[in-house]
């Protein structure tokens, strides 16, 4: 009897078998089948990627490299020693007999070096190379256990890699009253599927661009490529986000995974000119620095690594200090936003946490590759330890000032007053609030469309307001709390972020709106101002009743949760083109736009339509998304009545599409950029202070005695030594 | 009935003991005048509103409740914070803040002559009317509070230990009969696990020898352990007892007459007592008696075989009853 009879000889060992064969052919379908076929259903690419800067060197190579790199870590060592000596010339000299002595030439190899030399390594190719020795890495949690995971899968599955997550924990709660994924129906949420009007795109249709720049300085008709888009700063190096880790089954191909920027993060010597974008033969990605030297040079993390991208979103572009904006690439150069995201940036020059030399991640303590950002979030959502409390408190104590004749005063306030309110004076000049996308003015210099920046403001009251915040958010990103009263009046979403009083903003609006109109002479000037500063006159008024009723009905248990403080929060707002067929109380669906279309002919509907065409868009219009997400995407945006999958292109022509400005101001937490000593009182407690202590929900006999504390008359006197204040 | 000060109101971890040795900057919000000065007019002969907006003008401050600083000869927070609704719900209550304190402490910032003023609460207690009639006199307490460990030890931790160092006179108040037990020990054990934090590191806590020592720390007052047996109709004496001089004889509570232990049972509502207490209050008292069980699972089975028993009897006689009726039927 052959073994192939043998294995049909019974009905059981026939069923055995056929079982088997069931369930190798759904493992081949899922590991063969399945990935090319989401890939063609979502439009997206991936392939083998290779890098310029990967090199191998000789061993002749790689020893003189190493020379330059001991040397290198020698004189920074001796230049530490002697940062505050005397005049250059005898500093110079001071370094250079440091550098040849034994204590300071002793361990200066970085210990890569050897790592390398012995194991033979002459060429960085990715993780590839990192894995050989780190496939798997110790991790201590908090509570004092120590686990081992799997290095790639760790992040692979980090937000840095896929920027989503759908893990329970949220502190966002949609407009229909949910916690976000607090429920059965799990969806993907995170910068990846949320289009957001700072960037003026998202993640799937913005990851890489070249642009074809015009500057002035160069003769007519020579362009220069220039590169933009959000995969900058994301560690996935492929031709698209992780789009793959939105869905509950299948995973990032491999090569997509050997495309991880490893070095970004953990070498000490990153070359950032490298981070720009280059076209192969599948489509556009972005180049990183795979040489030896950035390799050779891993050491701990620093401050200074994080703030490769993130000095992007909190200094900005144009901060002055600003490393990785100073190199920008050597060709395809980044284009430099200008207008902060946040503008508090994290630099010795500006926070005084940075200028202690504490690190970021002493604060945002990273468990593996999962980093914390606290137990508050309004905006982005997703969030690798969600549990894990990153808060001043924690060193601090709850009784902090101890400098101040009024330190017990002071820690008085901490009961209603988070530290950022009084230790963040102001933000950057540049910082950004209300941008229009629609209109795009012309810059020369750069020889690109932008958007048009229409207020820029870093002081209290006009670049950030003061809201109550127990930690809670919306998915539009507004902070959620109440004032400890249990105030009816407080209504942020009604009154402070949804519209702009301040007649000085008002009229540089205006001034902006007619400066606007000589090169767009359909806008109509008061319109303009009106929809700008008053974003809710744009909703028809039974939307607004709905608007009402549901923060009412759907937002108050979440604003009276907890405990909360004031806090400060940027202001942002943008004008952009909305899917009107899915528009509700808090605002439409936002539309993308092409980088390359919107930068290289201002043409902003046409980089609507563009990028509206691209596939995963067009998915995003159908049946299966419908269902898989977006109903519930919607519910937690304030519609109810589902997604409509009415696609806004026909004929190349965009239907029911309008500009409009958000409904509301979006708020995003300021937290850096502390200043070591804070605001004085009467910044706050004078009639004209920057709180608008009856917006914020306290009674008119309360907000009198806080806009008129006697005390602080002859605090600010500096006659802090006579008794200030008497009862009798 | 025995009369006991039991307090509610504990300011903040590691207060009461930041209290006592804050020295002379201490901005003392938390201090009753040493003897009352005779210009202090009496809490009666003030009207109630200028009392309120006099205790309003210091809570104006006083009550955020992150009002403290770290003081800086050992680094421990002085709380300074005084919950308005614990205060007025406290035995002080219906003081205004200058009955105890310098009324010139209603300048800010506080005249420094005052800073290093120290209060305390026998001499105006004394003072009282009533302080005769009490069961439970103040100086009985003093009597007893100069022979406590706080007071003898040499330790420098205890140096200057104070009413105040476990009584919040701002948020003082008697525990009532009725209250939960387990509230009040948890309340009780919480003034002293504020200094003896030790206690709670399973390294250091000199209590292993107890079986199951925080099933203990949950049902009983540290203080039933830690002072001495008083017989004057008193619950619990100020004298609070070394660890070597504590009981540490189980039968003093686990008996049927378990007389340490009967000062918290005290505070059980007379309702409680009425409504199912007879059987546990005459047979059990609530407590585990050594011998006895208190465990929910071996007193149903017991009482499943009690009702067990009874069916069978009671399925027996009904047998014997069928029986003799049958044989009645037979023989008719």
């Amino acid at each position: 009897m052959n073994p192939l009879q043998n294995l049909l000889s019974t009905p059981t060992k026939r069923r055995v078998l056929i079982a088997a064969l069931a369930l190798l052919t759904l493992t081949l379908a899922y590991k063969l089948v399945y990935p090319p076929v989401f890939d063609a259903y979502v439009g997206k690419t991936n392939a083998q990627l290779t890098y310029e800067s990967s090199k191998p060197l000789t061993n002749a190579e790689f020893e003189g490299l190493a020379q330059d790199l001991t040397k290198e870590a020698r004189y920074r060592t001796a230049a530490a020693i002697v940062e505050s000596d005397q005049d250059a010339f005898a500093r110079q000299v001071k370094i250079e007999m440091l550098m040849g002595t034994d204590s300071v030439v002793r361990d200066a190899e970085p210990p890569h070096i050897k790592y390398f030399r012995d194991a033979g390594i002459r060429r960085y190719e990715g993780p590839k190379t990192c894995l050989t020795c780190h496939a798997a890495i110790k991790i201590d949690h908090p509570d004092g256990s120590v686990s081992t995971v799997n290095t790639l899968d760790d992040i692979v599955n980090s937000v840095h890699f896929k920027f989503q997550s759908e893990s329970g924990g949220f502190s966002t709660y949609g407009y229909d009253g949910r916690r976000v994924n607090s429920g059965p129906h799990k969806i993907p949420v995170g910068k990846i599927d949320r289009a957001c009007g700072i960037p003026g795109s998202f993640t799937w249709t913005g990851w890489a661009a070249l642009i074809e720049a015009s500057p002035e300085h160069a003769a007519a008709g020579v362009t220069q490529l220039r590169s933009e888009g959000c995969g900058q700063c994301h560690i996935g190096g492929n031709y698209q986000p992780a789009t793959e880790k939105m869905m509950p089954i299948g995973d990032v191909p491999a090569e997509a995974k050997e495309g991880i920027d490893c070095l970004i993060c953990h070498s000490t010597n990153y070359d950032m000119n490298q981070r720009v974008v280059i076209k192969d033969e599948h489509g556009l990605r972005w180049d990183q620095d795979r040489s030896l030297r950035a390799a050779l040079t891993v050491g701990p993390i620093r401050s200074e690594n994080c703030l490769r991208c993130h000095q992007h979103n909190m200094g900005g572009d144009a901060y002055a200090h600003n490393a990785a904006a100073q190199a920008s690439g050597y060709k395809h150069q980044r284009i430099l936003h200008r207008g902060a995201k946040r503008g508090n940036p994290f630099s010795p020059q500006d926070d005084a946490h940075a200028a202690a030399g504490l690190q970021c991640t002493d604060c945002h303590r990273p468990q593996g590759h999962k980093i914390p950002r606290g137990r508050k979030g309004v905006d982005l959502v997703a969030n690798d330890l969600p549990g894990q409390e990153v808060s001043c408190e924690s060193c601090h104590s709850r009784a902090p000032h101890n400098n101040s004749e009024h330190k017990v005063l002071l820690n008085g306030h901490i009961e209603r007053l988070a530290c950022e309110t009084c230790h963040i004076e102001k933000l950057e000049s540049d910082n950004v609030v209300l941008r229009d996308w629609v209109h795009p003015t012309w810059n020369a210099e750069e020889g690109i469309w932008e958007p048009t920046d229409v207020y820029r403001s870093g002081a209290p009251g006009k670049g950030f307001t003061f809201l109550w915040f127990n930690g809670n958010g919306t998915f539009l990103a507004n902070a959620l709390g109440n004032n400890p009263n249990g105030s009816e009046v407080y209504n942020p979403l009604m009154q402070q972020v949804a519209r702009i009083d301040d007649p000085e903003i008002i009229a540089a609006v205006r001034a902006k709106a007619v400066e606007l109109k000589q090169q767009y002479p359909d806008i109509d000037v008061e319109t303009y101002v009106r929809t700008a500063t008053d974003p809710l006159s744009q909703l028809p008024p039974a939307l607004l009743a709905k608007r009402e009723a549901m923060i009412q009905e759907n937002l108050r248990g979440a604003m009276n949760q907890g405990e909360s403080r004031l806090y400060p929060f940027k202001l942002f707002n943008a004008m952009m083109f909305e899917d009107m067929s899915n528009q509700g109380p808090f605002g439409a669906m936002i539309l993308p736009f092409d980088y390359k279309t919107y930068y290289e002919t201002g043409d902003s509907k046409a980089a609507v339509v563009k990028a509206v065409q691209d596939p995963i868009v067009q998915r995003m219009y159908q049946e299966p998304f419908k269902l898989y997400m977006m109903d519930e995407f919607m519910s937690y945006f304030g519609i109810t009545s589902g997604w409509k999958t009415i696609y806004p292109v026909v004929d190349g022509k965009l239907v029911n599409v309008e500009p409009h400005w958000m409904r509301q101001m979006g708020t995003l937490m300021v937290n850096h950029g502390i200043q070591g000593k804070g605001r004085e009182c009467k910044d706050c407690h004078s009639p004209n202070g920057i709180m608008d202590f009856a917006m914020l929900g306290y009674t008119p006999e309360r907000v009198a005695e806080l806009q008129n504390v006697d005390v602080v008359e002859h605090l600010a006197a500096g006659n802090t030594d006579t008794p200030a204040v008497s009862q009798k | 009935m025995g009369w006991i000060l039991l307090f509610s109101g504990m300011a903040g971890t590691g207060t009461a003991c930041a209290e006592t040795d804050v020295g002379p900057s201490q901005a003392s919000a938390s201090q009753a005048a040493e003897t009352p000065s005779a210009e202090t007019p009496s809490a009666e002969t003030r009207s109630a509103e200028s009392r309120s907006s006099e205790n309003r003008n210091c809570l104006r401050c006083h009550q955020m409740a992150t009002l403290a600083y770290r003081n800086p000869e050992n680094g421990e927070i002085v709380d300074l914070a005084i919950a308005p609704q614990a205060l007025s719900h406290s035995v002080h209550g219906e003081l205004a803040c200058s009955d105890c304190h310098d009324s010139d402490f209603g300048q800010y910032p506080h005249p420094e002559r005052l800073k290093g003023e120290t209060l305390a609460c026998v001499g105006c207690h004394e003072e009282h009317d009533d302080a005769a009639e009490r069961v439970y006199r103040f100086k009985t307490i003093d009597e007893e509070f100069k022979h406590s460990i706080h007071v003898t030890s040499d330790a420098p931790e205890v140096a200057g230990f104070s009413c105040h160092s476990c009584h919040d006179p701002h948020a003082f108040r008697n525990s009532e009969i009725g209250e939960e037990i387990a509230q009040i020990v948890r309340q009780d054990n919480g003034i002293c696990l504020s200094c003896h934090a030790e206690i709670q590191d399973p390294l250091r806590d000199p209590h292993t020898w107890l079986p199951k020592p925080e099933k203990h720390r949950e049902a009983v007052r540290c203080l039933d352990c830690h002072t001495p047996l008083s017989e004057d109709g008193q619950a619990v004496s100020h004298r609070i007892l070394a660890g070597k001089d504590s009981n540490r004889d189980c039968v003093k509570c686990h008996s049927k007459a378990p007389q340490l232990l009967n000062r918290l049972y005290q505070y059980r509502s007379e309702t409680d007592l009425a409504n199912k207490g007879w059987i546990s209050k005459a047979v059990f008292n609530e407590a585990y008696v050594v011998g006895m069980s208190r465990s929910p699972l071996i007193d149903r089975s017991a009482l499943a075989i009690i009702a067990i028993t009874l069916l069978g009897l009671g399925a027996h006689g009904y047998g014997r009853y069928r029986a003799y009726r049958r044989s009645k039927e037979n023989r008719t």
